[in-house]
């Protein structure tokens, strides 16, 4: 059998790679989503500010949030600006040259020393909402550090403090900076990039699409007598069957392999450990082949083989994370990617990315995809009985 | 190549009906019968593409079936249509199939070219089939079928929609095979073709082999009979109708816009068929006796035309 199903293989792949619509479904269309993808989604994961600062009150408290904002800490998040007026600030965010402003207003020095309240403004944009929030944050902070130093000197008086010492309590207030700190949380050791999610996820999406040319290549053959040819030949008709499948997962693997490559070699993505990633590659590609023959087992037509599998590759793209981050997605969306090979994979490849340990990241993907492929390919031999020879 | 009460159904239809015949080395018999008569489902369980649902066939002792590999190993099969990649040239279809006979490298490429050559295309072997006009790819057709040199030669309606020239070249083919010593069957539903090329001739209607013999045996079962044939214009089934119920009528059939009929005495029916053509309404502008060929025998078998 293995002798005829390499022959007919070695042709399908031939015909396969000399399609233009495949090659370009194959490799090319996933490339090009994945630079614009990439392009799309390029520094969402970070932050970085640039805000308008006026300090219209020339005192130790303005100069302390000043020197707060623009510590070395911040330099990776915030960019200071300063602006000598409000209006100057106010047409820095307009037209977009910061991303917000605060003013820190005549007097602030001396409401910290507990003098009347005066506003702090901010300037935000509709363009820059999240810089908006962390420039309002940050003058929220102030006002409640302040707050709470007077009341703590309100407190201290009350308690029988000094008064040099209640002065200098409310001095410490109005050069305190709020405090301000920058973060990065992830919960593997490296962050994920986009482009090592989206690389996978297109990647297993433009496969899913082999599916269909193999299904309806199948009844091609049937409707044009090629696929009798063959199976008047010295084989058995389970090779003829087996020479499809061992196709389809040669041509999921290449697709798979190449993307693989050459997003790490153009877009610099990191696929994470080879062996973990070709064993995902492996297990993908044999959940192509199950899912080819279940199409070619259940339609009875070329129409309804194009049909059948076209809602295949779509629900699975959906399902499995292929256009949107699986993580951001409702939770029912994310328990429903369970049910998918490429679900599972994008798990897999994921958690490679960001530098999972390599079992660990594979063993349940495997697991997934293993099971799908089992399921899917029991119901394709039952439903596929004598498909060659129908 | 030998069936004996070959029986195949396809659900409540019986599509071949305890056929049984053989074939000798050398031997060109063809399988005639029209449409739906079950001539393909016949070829393809001599060819291990279908299981029989009842009796055997054959192939130089080799039981045959779909997962028989030693007796398809000896069978050419040419199907009706025409069975190639048009994507590939005709040297990789060729290369293709011969590799699933288990040729391979030089011995491989040398068959190929003797093939291509015994069917007129080696300065077009590189060609792709795509840029091969209708007559052209029956030939290739033909050629994938002899790539296995095989003892059985299975050819179903090759000369179907084929031009005038290549339809010659393939029956002069076809009679090059059956002297160089290969058992053939040839399916057709032209008579002229059978009659021309084949040594034994079964007749097929409805699933069964309704006779079989060599022309000259089968054209004797209605020696004693004429065909006679009425030309005419407009809807001719009404008179197809009333010549039938006429004595001495064995036979009538509706034909290329003509009237055939097979009656004992052609002299005695044509006053009653030239009246029953005026009450049908038919003007009859021609009038033939002709000799009894495989036509008359199929109408005295099966009281229908091969080609209605």
């Amino acid at each position: 059998m293995l002798h005829g199903a390499v022959v007919i293989a070695a042709k399908d792949l031939r015909q396969r790679f000399r399609d233009r619509s495949a090659i370009v479904l194959g490799f090319v269309a996933p490339l090009l989503m994945v630079a614009l993808m990439n392009a799309a989604f390029s520094g969402a994961g970070e932050f970085h500010a640039t805000i308008g600062v006026v300090d219209a009150d020339g005192g130790v408290a303005g100069a302390g949030i000043l020197d707060g904002l623009q510590s070395p800490d911040l330099a990776d998040v915030i960019t200071v600006e300063t602006f000598p007026s409000a209006d100057a600030a106010r047409a820095a965010v307009d037209d977009g040259s910061v991303d917000a402003a605060i003013v820190l207003p005549d007097g602030l020095t001396a409401m910290a020393a507990g003098g009347p309240g005066v506003p702090i403004d901010v300037f935000t944009s509709v363009d820059a909402d999240l810089a908006g929030e962390v420039t309002a944050s940050i003058a929220t902070a102030f006002t409640s550090q302040i707050a709470t130093l007077r009341l703590t000197a309100a407190v201290a008086g009350e308690a029988g403090a000094t008064d040099d010492e209640v002065a200098a309590l409310l001095a410490a207030a109005a050069t305190s900076p709020p405090a301000i700190q920058a973060v990065q949380q992830a919960t593997s050791n490296e962050p994920l990039e986009p482009v090592a999610y989206f690389g996978p996820g297109m990647a297993m999406f433009f496969v899913l699409f082999s599916v269909g040319f193999t299904a309806r290549g199948f009844f091609v053959e049937r409707a044009t007598g090629t696929l009798d040819r063959m199976a008047a030949a010295p084989i058995r008709p389970e090779a003829v069957l087996a020479g499809k499948a061992l196709s389809v997962f040669v041509y999921a693997l290449a697709s798979l392999g190449t993307m693989s490559a050459v997003t790490a070699l153009v877009f610099g993505a990191s696929w994470g450990n080879p062996i973990g990633v070709a064993v995902l590659c492996v297990g993908m590609a044999a959940s192509v082949v199950a899912l080819s023959a279940l199409v070619m087992g259940v339609a009875r037509t070329e129409r309804q083989a194009e049909g059948l599998s076209s809602m295949f590759t779509f629900a699975l793209a959906l399902l499995g994370g292929s256009f949107l981050f699986l993580g951001s997605a409702p939770p029912l969306l994310r328990r429903l990617a369970v049910l998918t090979p490429n679900g599972w994979a994008l798990r897999g490849f994921t958690d490679l990315a960001t530098g999972v340990d390599v079992w660990t990241a594979v063993a349940a993907p495997v697991a997934g995809m293993a099971a799908f492929t089992a399921v899917v390919g029991a119901v394709a031999l039952v439903a596929g009985r004598g498909a060659v020879t129908r | 190549m030998t069936c004996e009460h070959l029986t195949r159904r396809f659900g409540d239809r019986t599509a071949v009906d305890d056929v049984s015949f053989s074939v000798a080395p050398g031997e060109t018999y063809g399988l005639l019968g029209p449409n739906g008569a079950g001539k393909t489902t016949t070829i393809k369980l001599i060819c291990g593409l279908l299981a029989a649902d009842g009796g055997t066939v054959t192939v130089a002792g080799h039981p045959q079936s779909p997962t028989r590999t030693d007796a398809k190993a000896l069978v050419g099969y040419v199907p009706q249509d025409v069975a190639l990649y048009p994507d590939l040239s005709a040297r990789e279809n060729l290369r293709f199939f011969g590799r699933l006979f288990h040729l391979r490298g030089k011995a491989l490429a040398a068959r190929v070219d003797e093939v291509l050559d015994l069917v007129g295309l080696a300065d077009r072997g590189d060609d792709r089939v795509e840029a091969y006009s209708g007559g052209m790819a029956r030939r290739l057709n033909i050629a994938a079928g002899l790539l296995n040199e095989p003892t059985l030669l299975v050819l179903d309606e090759p000369t179907v929609g084929v031009d005038p020239q290549s339809r010659h070249a393939i029956l002069e083919s076809v009679n090059r095979f059956g002297r160089s010593g290969m058992a053939v069957i040839y399916t057709t539903h032209y008579m002229e073709e059978a009659q021309r090329l084949c040594d034994r001739i079964g007749i097929m209607d409805g699933g069964r082999l309704v006779a079989e013999g060599t022309h000259r045996e089968l054209v004797s079962l209605v020696a004693e009979r004429d065909r006679v044939v009425l030309s005419g214009r407009g809807d001719l089934g009404p008179l197809r109708d009333l010549v039938a119920g006429l004595d001495g009528v064995e036979g009538a059939s509706v034909v290329d816009g003509r009237v055939e009929v097979l009656a004992v005495d052609a002299h005695s029916l044509l006053p009653a068929a030239l009246a029953a053509a005026a009450a049908a309404g038919v003007p009859v502008s021609a009038v033939e006796v002709v000799e009894p060929d495989l036509e008359a025998v199929f109408l005295h078998l099966t009281g229908a035309a091969l080609r209605e």
